[in-house]
């Protein structure tokens, strides 16, 4: 586990009293609504566990018979780590041995120093730049790159000795691409499963190993989860060791996340809403009626080839703040360009598109939606992702063979997926490459696709037109009409000309380089501004005399230590994020702050202990600073010795700054969340 | 992705405990995934009377070529069967297959088949409850070298032929006599009784609104 965390305030300690002497009685913390329900198990079956040598208890047995194995299997270890150590996710705890149970974690203190030996490592090598989250992250299913599995099949065991020692010798990462599954230590490592399965126990979706492979894990689950259903009850989570099994049940669609990441429940039931969405996305609700009409229904055909939008999906939960936020965030743009970009939207809404957005990456550039018509930020989310991750939309021929496989079985009878160069069709995408001679030459394609907004309307499919403006930017029309392609390809023809005209493209490029606020930017003392709105700190007693008040520029961050902010505006169902910066510049070192904010973003949410109003909370990462009021909230990360006052006072001109510049960073007015 | 995509079955394996269902599928020297999940719950203190129970259950995969398709059969064995009824429904919701086994040498296994047979059809209620795919396996042939048997194969055939001609085997786990050629059976039986791949054919909103925004019925 990683030592990142490990905040005093952190929740419940997640290891219950074992029961000494009685190895078979190790208890399981069960939470269920504000009940608290101990599993325990006894060895009332003795005979099965010794047969078997697995049992499901509190810290998920493992058999550990064969002590050789567990050199061996520390040789085996380093290399998967090794080669792993680029992926983020990958635990690094000390060696598991082999067992015939699901899903092992931890084998107890036995298995602590071992850890921390290896967290050495992984520092060192993240030190020396080895790996970068974003670079390194690869979509797709994460079998493929590890480098073999385990079996644990003893006769496998010593082929699997042999390379991995040659591997040591050697350094070399062959792409040796093997499937995991439950049995492979490397699956059992992972310290993040997703899984999507249905009420008979099929798999649908596991972020590692083959679907297939794991359907004996899938049954386990499905037993687990109807077992306690059958008492009349629910299963949200069960606390095991360090690792949190995470239940959500949809109908017949069950979805089930195993962490040992120690982010918040809240936080990992919100990523499995969102997986849910993205699925509902891709298929709608609709399918719960194929379920109804035959139990047997195996779903995984029809999210053939989505492998790479779950996989974008998962890997955002670790670095894109929309996914806990519920608000989404705007490309910096002076507010006339953006108006511009509004205006030509407007007019394409009003002649039967639902909602014209334009955004690039992430970021949304200008949204506008049909009277009465309002996009959720989290259907924001999902379909930019779907868009995004999906290499289909962007080029040509990849658009209709891949798109075809998404969707086969509507092709079969809607035929809508109509792909045309348009460089082919028309002038202005032309002109769009003249203009803008510094783009990709990629050809840029134009789709259209059935999708479905799980927050507007889970049960019916909308259709929508995507067209790639640029590498990063495109243009997203939604309809209700499945024969619109030609009217849409019209509008965004119309809409193109307009950009290029007033210069949007070339702006939204530039604020791509430019990035967000920067908090060295931090204009100076506002003190001149306070009472113009409400300040953090008013009601906090003076830790500071104004006398002491200085501006202690560390050479890092920004004034007083702040290293970083998160603004979300509440109204706006909007946020903003500042630049990373110095020292907060590893990829992990994001990834840790941003988990950071997750963890006090579900504090402050949590209806047992709140809601809060402010909360300052320092560790030995950061201070953390967070002022929740009904228009806004403001999340900020300062230098783990700032100063108390010093940082409220900052946090202060961080509000004041944002509403400076809400014009540009905000998209004001005109939106949809307002009709 | 082969041309054909594999298919998952949902085997559940019924029949009296000690009859060798579990050395059945453990027989295979293959590359299973043996994943055995014994979870007692005892509830605390304000629900444990009414609450205490035991599931068992054993989930195995196994992979099957059936001419040019591959099946990854998910086998649900059961363990303690008496207790087992308290997963109901849910554990027999979405079977492809059901296995009964008995063995040949107790009259008494051989007689609860049919037991076996209606609990399956009440709990899974499969919607073509007649032909729905069931396989008999009359195990343990080898004990004594044969001498012990009590259940002759006529017997077991005819039964198997008055519930409508349920394919039948026999096999030793110990030997492996069969074993395979039931397997095969089973996913075959299966893939008989799969039905025409339906068009995945969800509802395309209508904006109730605005008669432009309607669907204009190309979905059919």
């Amino acid at each position: 586990m990683s030592s990142s965390d490990s905040n005093s305030s952190s929740v419940d300690d997640p290891n219950p009293n074992p029961k000494p002497l009685d190895n078979q009685l190790e208890t399981l913390n069960l939470e269920q609504g504000s009940d608290s329900i101990i599993i325990q198990n006894d060895d009332d079956e003795e005979g099965r566990q010794q047969d078997q040598g697995s049992s499901l208890n509190g810290s998920l047995n493992v058999n550990s018979d064969n002590h050789e194995q567990d050199d061996r299997i520390g040789l085996v270890r380093n290399v998967v780590w090794r080669r792993t150590n680029s992926e983020m996710e990958v635990d690094v705890n000390g060696p598991s041995s082999p067992s015939s149970s699901g899903y092992a974690g931890e084998r107890g203190s036995s298995g602590v120093s071992e850890d921390d030996e290896i967290q050495e490592v992984a520092k060192d090598s993240a030190l020396h730049g080895v790996f970068d989250s974003q670079a390194a992250w690869l979509p797709g299913k994460r079998h493929v790159d590890e480098v073999f599995s385990v079996n644990m099949k003893r006769k496998r065991e010593k082929q699997a000795i042999i390379i991995s020692q040659s591997l040591n010798s050697f350094d070399l990462v062959p792409s040796i691409a093997i499937t995991e599954d439950d049995a492979s230590i490397s699956w059992r490592k992972r310290k993040k499963h997703f899984f999507i399965l249905s009420h008979s126990g099929k798999p649908i979706y596991s972020r590692y190993g083959d679907e297939h492979k794991l359907a004996g894990f899938s049954a386990t689950l499905q037993a687990i989860i109807s077992f306690v259903e059958n008492g009349g009850d629910r299963v949200k989570l069960v606390r095991a060791g360090k690792h949190q099994v995470v239940f959500l049940v949809k109908g017949p669609i069950y979805l089930v996340c195993i962490s040992c990441t120690e982010e918040p429940y809240e936080s990992l039931r919100g990523q499995l809403e969102l997986i849910y969405g993205q699925m509902i996305l891709i298929l709608t609700k609709s399918v719960n009626r194929c379920f109804e009409k035959n139990p047997k229904f195996d779903m995984t055909p029809l999210l053939g080839g989505t492998d790479v939008v779950f996989s974008s999906l998962i890997h955002s939960f670790s670095w894109n703040p929309a996914t806990f936020l519920h608000a989404y965030t705007c490309l910096p743009l002076a507010y006339g360009t953006r108006q511009a970009a509004g205006a030509i939207l407007h007019d394409v809404a009003d002649s039967g598109v639902l909602f014209a957005i334009l955004m690039c990456k992430h970021k949304v550039v200008s949204l506008v939606g049909a009277q009465k018509a309002s996009l959720h930020p989290d259907d924001m989310l999902l379909l930019s992702n779907f868009i995004m991750s999906s290499e289909s939309f962007r080029q040509v021929k990849l658009t209709f063979i891949r798109l075809l496989s998404f969707h086969s079985f509507l092709s079969l009878l809607v035929p809508l997926f109509i792909t045309i160069e348009s460089l082919l069709v028309m002038g202005g995408s032309i002109a769009l490459k003249s203009a803008l001679p510094h783009l990709s030459p990629k050809r840029t394609s134009e789709s259209f696709s059935p999708i479905c907004l799980p927050r507007y309307n889970p049960m019916a499919f909308l259709y929508a037109y995507v067209h790639y403006l640029d590498v990063d930017t495109y243009l997203m029309l939604l309809t209700t009409s499945s024969d619109a392609f030609y009217h849409l390809k019209d509008c965004r023809i119309r809409i193109e000309m307009v950009l290029l005209k007033s210069n949007v493209l070339s702006e939204v490029q530039r604020s791509m380089l430019d990035g967000e606020m920067h908090v060295e930017d931090l204009p100076g003392d506002p003190l001149s501004r306070f009472g113009s709105a409400s300040h953090l700190g008013e009601h906090q007693e003076p830790t500071d005399s104004p006398g002491r008040f200085r501006e202690p520029f560390a050479g890092i961050g920004g004034p007083a230590g702040l290293w970083h902010f998160i603004y979300r505006s509440i109204y706006l169902e909007q946020y903003v994020s500042s630049e990373f910066s110095a020292p907060i510049n590893s990829p992990q070192q994001q990834k840790r702050l941003y988990r950071a904010y997750q963890k006090i973003y579900a504090s402050m949410h949590d209806n047992g202990n709140g809601p809060h109003k402010t909360q300052f909370r320092r560790d030995e990462n950061y201070v953390l600073l967070c002022w929740v009021t009904p228009d806004f909230e403001l999340y900020a990360a300062f230098d783990p010795l700032a100063d108390k006052g010093l940082a409220i006072k900052t946090c202060n001109r961080v509000c004041q700054w944002v509403k400076d510049v809400e014009n540009e960073i905000f998209l004001l007015g005109a939106s949809p969340f307002s009709w | 992705m082969p041309s054909r995509r594999r298919a998952l079955l949902k085997v559940i394996i019924l029949g009296d405990s000690g009859v060798g269902k579990t050395s059945l599928m453990n027989q295979y020297p293959l590359n299973l995934a043996v994943i055995s999940l014994v979870l007692i719950l005892y509830v605390n203190k304000k629900f444990s009377n009414q609450y205490k129970a035991t599931i068992g259950a054993d989930f195995l995969t196994k992979e099957v070529q059936f001419e040019d398709r591959l099946f990854t059969l998910q086998i649900w064995d059961t363990a303690g069967q008496e207790r087992f009824q308290s997963l109901g429904v849910a554990f027999y919701r979405g079977a492809d297959c059901c296995v009964l086994v008995y063995d040949v040498n107790s009259v008494k296994s051989f007689d609860n088949l049919n037991n076996w047979r209606e609990e399956f059809l009440i709990q899974a209620s499969p919607s073509d409850p007649e032909n729905f795919p069931f396989v008999v396996l009359g195990n343990k042939v080898d004990v004594d070298g044969g001498n012990s048997r009590v259940v002759s194969e006529k017997k077991a055939r005819a039964w198997c032929a008055s519930k409508g001609n349920i394919p039948y085997f026999e096999t030793s786990a110990k030997e492996g006599v069969n074993v395979e050629e039931a397997f095969q059976c089973i996913a075959k039986n299966a893939l008989t009784s799969e039905e025409e791949e339906e068009i995945y054919l969800p509802d395309t909103i209508d904006v109730g609104s605005s008669s432009q925004h309607r669907s204009t019925g190309c979905e059919c």
